[in-house]
């Protein structure tokens, strides 16, 4: 019989004994595993949320939202700078306004342009409104609130979006495919126009068609989908026109920055917070993430100190078995060394000991870890939940007063696609929603504590071991 | 032959120094059947631990076959106990989770002999010492004192060794089944020309033995 069966066999001396060993070990090792699954499925979460975020930097009047009082105005001389600013591979600034059809009466409600001088489209919005003010009609869980009460005017029609900017390839931050005709340049002051599918559809537009806005005419120089009925809304020109027309000239509603990679965001960042200053909001989407993460990197620190501390557990406890063997066995180790077994022997016996007590008490912590992983790590992060939905609210669309560096007070209309992005991504959804998985590895993973634990453990009762003179056996008890 | 030559074995306990051997010198001849006999306290045991290189002296020297015991360094005395010492002890002290064959087997384990051999040998040798075939596969536990003592013998001769260090063999047993035991080990070391040490109180035994050492207060006198 050789140390390892001989070692094997040892384990089950005491049965009680051993059964009791390993429940505790396996709970102590379930409870390791259940930190280390929790930990690799928020671990994952937090990556999925950083690669779904792209390295992007937004861009915002200074205070901008839509419960503020005043604003101040972001222009493009401003941004110039920007443009300047190492590793920002481009900038796209965007102008937001809304028109009325010419004709359909509005009531005052909380969303569309209060001030442009009453200038309107001949165009009339794809989108269709089934709702009434009271409540009432095929979609009767929406209501529109009107200043005052009332009901919407007879003759109303949503009204429509002029989208100004430098990349007409985008809409709220989602690219477009051009149907028909061709894109135009962002750059250029001209008084070329991209509709929408839906709007060309409704409005019986075509390539080369025109309509008027603002009382100028513009032609219809391409049709696109954005796939989504409210970028469907939006009557895209180029920046610098959207500036004449509207009357807004130099101004911009937000600016997107790129930066060439992820690595140069954070340095890219704070290089354009320190050039604007207190003229801009400046948030990168690694802010964001960060932000949106913070509670989840806690929830992993939680999972760490865990894991440590229920490994450590599991390491005492087979500790502390061990050295009682060893003291119980004192004489029989006595009596195998008078009898010709060595150190070495003696202790690959009680570490195979060891070794099986841990084993077995990985069994049970890996069924304590399949059950448990799962559980235990939507408790860790429901505590987070609620704070990280509180990261990622962004204003929505509305009116928000912006000062005019003339020292004018205007009110301005925006889309709400600030921090659009980490909704979209679909990542900060489901940050809450987090499936933990248990592969191979962290089977091996928890083996291998079982292994780690089991030498720990055994390393104290190997020394002991070692001390054991062979005249103890000459001792009568 | 065994030879010791002024033995002396001091212990520390607390601030007092007490000798438990005090300038023993012996010999006995190969083949030899000697007691050492004394009151409980003179030092019997220390004198045995010593013999069999259990533990060292603190001065003085011991020589088996022509070999200094004392000189040899632990990982050396390891493999000289396994080879050519057996012990016998009072109260057995067989591995409680082995089996009698397995109890048998394990010095010749240690000694590296191939395991058909250790099987053939072990079970020889209990049959030897009189234990039923299907004791031999009894755990320590299930067997009574006279017969776990006959096991202990049997392991005791496993690897065929020179020197046999019995520490009161008979000492946990009645009339009947000592006197069996001490018979049996007589006989066996004839048939294995073993020279055997026998620690005991019990002076008829000594009788019957080759050579009797008397020990008092951890010298060696003559009576």
């Amino acid at each position: 019989m050789n140390p390892v069966s001989r070692g094997i066999r040892n384990a089950f001396r005491n049965n009680v004994r051993t059964a009791s060993i390993v429940l505790i070990l396996g709970l102590s090792i379930g409870l390791s595993l259940t930190m280390l699954v929790a930990q690799k499925a928020v671990d994952n979460k937090i990556k999925s949320v950083k690669s779904a975020i792209g390295n992007t930097i937004d861009i915002m009047p200074a205070g901008f939202n839509p419960g503020s009082q005043a604003n101040n105005a972001l222009t493009t001389d401003t941004l110039a700078s920007v443009k300047t600013v190492a590793h920002v591979s481009s900038l796209t600034e965007t102008l937001d306004d809304r028109l009325s059809t010419t004709g359909s009466e509005q009531p005052t409600f909380s969303f569309g342009r209060g001030d442009n001088n009453g200038s309107t489209t001949s165009l009339t919005s794809p989108v269709k409104i089934n709702i009434s003010s009271d409540g009432t009609g095929a979609n009767k869980g929406y209501r529109v609130f009107i200043d005052g009460g009332g009901s919407l005017p007879t003759n109303f029609t949503p009204p429509i979006s002029f989208l100004g900017t430098t990349n007409p390839g985008e809409v709220n931050g989602s690219s477009i495919a051009i149907k028909s005709g061709k894109s135009i340049s962002g750059g250029a002051d001209t008084n070329d126009a991209l509709v929408s599918t839906d709007m060309a559809s409704k409005n019986s537009l075509s390539v080369g068609s025109t309509f008027t806005a603002y009382s100028t005419t513009l032609t219809v120089a391409g049709i696109f989908d954005s796939g989504s009925q409210g970028n469907n809304n939006t009557v895209i020109v180029s920046l610098p026109a959207l500036q004449r027309l509207s009357g807004q000239a130099g101004d911009i509603t937000s600016a997107v920055a790129t930066v060439d990679s992820l690595d140069n965001l954070s340095a890219a960042t704070t290089a354009i917070k320190n050039k604007l200053g207190s003229d801009a909001d400046v948030t990168s989407a690694q802010d964001q993430a960060d932000n949106t993460v913070k509670p989840l990197n806690s929830v992993k620190t939680v999972t760490t100190f865990s894991l440590i501390g229920a490994v450590a557990a599991g390491a005492v406890i087979i500790l502390l078995v061990m050295v009682m063997v060893v003291r119980e066995r004192k004489r029989e180790i006595g009596v195998i060394k008078a009898i010709g077994g060595s150190n070495l022997r003696i202790m690959s016996e009680f570490m195979v000991e060891s070794l099986t007590l841990a084993v077995l008490g990985a069994v049970i912590g890996l069924f304590i870890g399949v059950i448990g992983g799962q559980p235990v790590t939507n408790a860790l992060v429901s505590n987070s939940q609620d704070s990280a939905n509180a990261q990622i609210q962004a204003p929505g669309g509305g009116n928000v007063p912006i000062m005019r560096p003339d020292g004018a007070i205007r009110t301005r209309s925006f889309g709400g696609q600030f921090g659009n992005r980490l909704r979209r991504s679909g990542a900060v959804q489901g940050l809450s929603n987090i499936h933990t998985q248990i592969g191979w590895g962290i089977l091996l993973d928890g083996f291998g504590a079982a292994v780690v634990i089991a030498v720990l453990g055994s390393a104290l009762s190997a020394g002991m071991i070692s001390k054991v003179r062979p005249s103890t056996v000459m001792r009568t008890e | 032959m065994l030879e010791a030559t002024n033995l002396v074995k001091k212990f520390q306990s607390g601030d007092t120094t007490v000798t438990a051997a005090s300038d023993i010198t012996l010999s006995v001849p190969d083949g030899q059947f000697v007691s050492i006999v004394g009151r409980s306290g003179s030092g019997k045991s220390t004198l045995l631990s010593l013999l069999g290189a259990l533990d060292k002296p603190t001065s003085g020297s011991i020589v088996v076959g022509g070999q200094d015991v004392t000189t040899m360094r632990d990982h050396q005395l390891i493999g000289y106990r396994g080879k050519s010492i057996g012990f016998v002890f009072q109260n057995y002290n067989l591995v409680p989770s082995l089996t009698a064959l397995e109890n048998v087997m394990l010095p010749m384990e240690f000694a590296k002999v191939p395991k058909p051999e250790r099987i053939e040998r072990a079970t020889q040798l209990l049959e030897e010492v009189g234990l039923e075939p299907d004791q031999m596969h009894r755990k320590p536990g299930r067997l009574s004192g006279g017969q776990q003592q006959r096991v202990a013998i049997a392991r005791a001769l496993a690897n065929k060794p020179k020197l046999i260090l019995a520490d009161e063999p008979t000492g946990n047993l009645d009339t009947t089944t000592g006197k069996k035991i001490f018979d049996l080990l007589h006989a066996l070391s004839r048939k294995e020309n073993t020279t055997i040490v026998v620690v005991t109180h019990d002076l008829e035994i000594a009788g019957k033995t080759d050579k009797t050492f008397h020990l008092e207060d951890g010298k060696l006198v003559k009576k």
